[in-house]
């Protein structure tokens, strides 16, 4: 059984470890989100460097997420929101996870293993959001804190919001080694011969129903 | 009477916005018994929310997902229609237009393939394709948005006599590549044979046809039935989190060719983007979904 769990940010590690893969989490709280793949390598050189970031990333959340944001008579808006192909951020995400000390990456479609060596590591977890789940997502939104990097188009922006119940999301890959994407696509290629074997059955069925040779 | 510059302009934009807004009624069916079919608690969580967030994005006429992906359009062009004005033009206008006005406006994604600048126009855009259908007084088009998510996952290859254990096997090597990635559950089309490009198109066709419909042939639809259970049992379900439910649909068209044998394999992600309308003669337009 997998449980339910209300978190508030900014996250301990150990509310962090407590998480299993299956697990459902809603956030609330301040966290950090872009869409951008220009936004990680440009986070990456300034970690590299040592430049200082336009926004605090140490101990976060980031959301892989998409965002169109606005000004409106001197406010910043995030009229809506969305999870993005986290696996595009693969070979950021081991350095960044480590060195900014992340507590939960969210996205879709996961990460790969190595993100998942730093998470278990530093004491991360991934959490999976629906695509396709926008207006759910957008209705979390309670302020946005800052908009940074406004040379960059719309969704690929540092965003720094406060949500609240942002979910459900789903815990990919937990800070114990486990991730649901390495293990099903093990699982997946292990059944793939049983597959195949299965497909063969059904053809050679089809045939003899027609009366052809299989 | 025709099918005029304005109408074709008015007609593909709404066709767009509409697919933005609201998932097809097959699909959400298909999602709600999925939802109570499926052995993995995470799989029927998810596929809950998927649901809802359709359900509540239909309802506030919000979007069902931020990303609009790129304009595309399937045309087919009835020979007894009388077209007045530019046709391609009026698509190009209807989507500026669009930009220009839907609420809430749209992100930047038509891409630059050389350098990856994003912008709300670019070279091609929309992509739209023409086919005809002899002696109807009517044009169809299927707008059809494709985004990166589900985009990418689309493959070809070709094949030189091949068996159907070979373009099964490939079809299951594709799946297998796209795992967790593209926001199952999906819809899976296959195109077999004719040409390189032809067999992408047909693919394209199979994964825009309605659900219920099995291909017309019983070897094809046969084909289309155990594709869907094999795609189903590799486990990835909704999400790619795990569970029974990786596909809605498998649907297969195929071509004649020669000894060569292009296998083209693509998918739509959950939301299953795939709006149609009918514009007569008369002025009359028919939505079908």
């Amino acid at each position: 059984m997998s449980s339910t769990h209300q978190l508030t940010l900014p996250l301990q590690e150990a509310q962090v470890r407590a998480l299993k893969t299956g697990d459902l989490v809603y956030l609330s709280g301040e966290l950090v989100m872009t869409a951008g793949l220009p936004t990680h390598q440009r986070i990456l050189a300034c970690v590299q460097s040592g430049q200082p970031l336009p926004l605090n990333l140490a101990g976060e959340v980031l959301l892989q997420f998409g965002g169109y944001n606005r000004e409106v008579d001197g406010r910043m808006q995030v009229v809506y929101m969305n999870p993005t192909t986290s696996t595009r951020f693969n070979p950021y995400m081991p350095t960044l996870i480590r060195k900014l000390g992340l507590r939960a990456v969210g996205g879709k479609g996961g990460l790969d293993a190595e993100s998942a060596r730093a998470m278990q590591e530093s004491g991360c977890v991934y959490l999976s959001f629906p695509g396709g789940g926008c207006t759910l997502y957008s209705g979390a939104i309670r302020e946005v804190l800052a908009v940074e990097w406004r040379d960059l188009i719309l969704h690929y922006r540092l965003m720094r919001l406060r949500v609240e119940n942002l979910g459900p999301g789903t815990v990919g890959i937990d800070a114990a080694g486990n991730s649901l994407y390495d293990q099903l696509a093990a699982q997946a290629a292990q059944r793939l011969p049983e597959i195949l074997e299965q497909l063969r059955r059904a053809r050679a069925q089809a045939a003899a129903s027609r009366g052809a040779p299989s | 009477m025709a099918v005029t510059y304005e109408l074709v302009k008015e007609v593909t934009a709404r066709l767009y916005e509409t697919s933005l807004r609201k998932i097809p009624e097959d699909t959400k069916q298909a999602l709600r018994a999925a939802a109570g079919r499926d052995r993995s608690e995470t799989a029927r969580k998810t596929l809950r929310i998927m649901v809802q967030s359709a359900e509540a994005a239909e309802r506030q006429q919000h979007f069902v997902c931020s990303d609009s992906g790129v304009p595309v359009y399937f045309v087919k062009l009835g020979t007894r229609v009388q077209l007045v004005g530019d046709f391609k033009r009026a698509i190009v206008d209807g989507f500026a237009e669009l930009v220009r006005t839907i609420s809430p406006p749209l992100l930047q994604h038509v891409t630059h393939p050389l350098t990856l600048e994003r912008g709300y126009q670019g070279k091609d855009m929309p992509i739209v394709t023409y086919d005809l259908i002899d002696g109807a007084d009517y044009v169809e088009i299927t707008c059809s948005p494709k985004a990166l998510g589900s985009g990418r996952w689309a493959a070809l290859e070709i094949f030189s006599f091949p068996s159907l254990e070979t373009i099964e096997g490939y079809v299951m090597q594709v799946i297998l590549k796209a795992g967790s990635q593209h926001c199952p559950p999906v819809v899976i089309g296959v195109g077999i044979g004719g040409t390189f490009d032809y067999a992408a198109k047909l693919a394209k066709e199979a994964m825009l046809r309605p659900f219920g419909q099995p291909h017309a042939e019983p070897m094809v639809a046969a084909m289309e039935e155990r594709l869907l259970k094999a795609a189903n049992a590799t486990g990835f379900g909704p999400m790619g989190t795990g569970g029974d439910t990786t596909a809605m649909a498998v649907h297969v068209n195929y071509a004649a060719g020669h000894g060569f044998t292009p296998v083209a394999v693509c998918f739509n992600c959950w939301i299953n983007r795939r709006t149609r309308a009918r514009l007569y003669n008369s002025g009359l337009v028919e939505y079908a979904e």
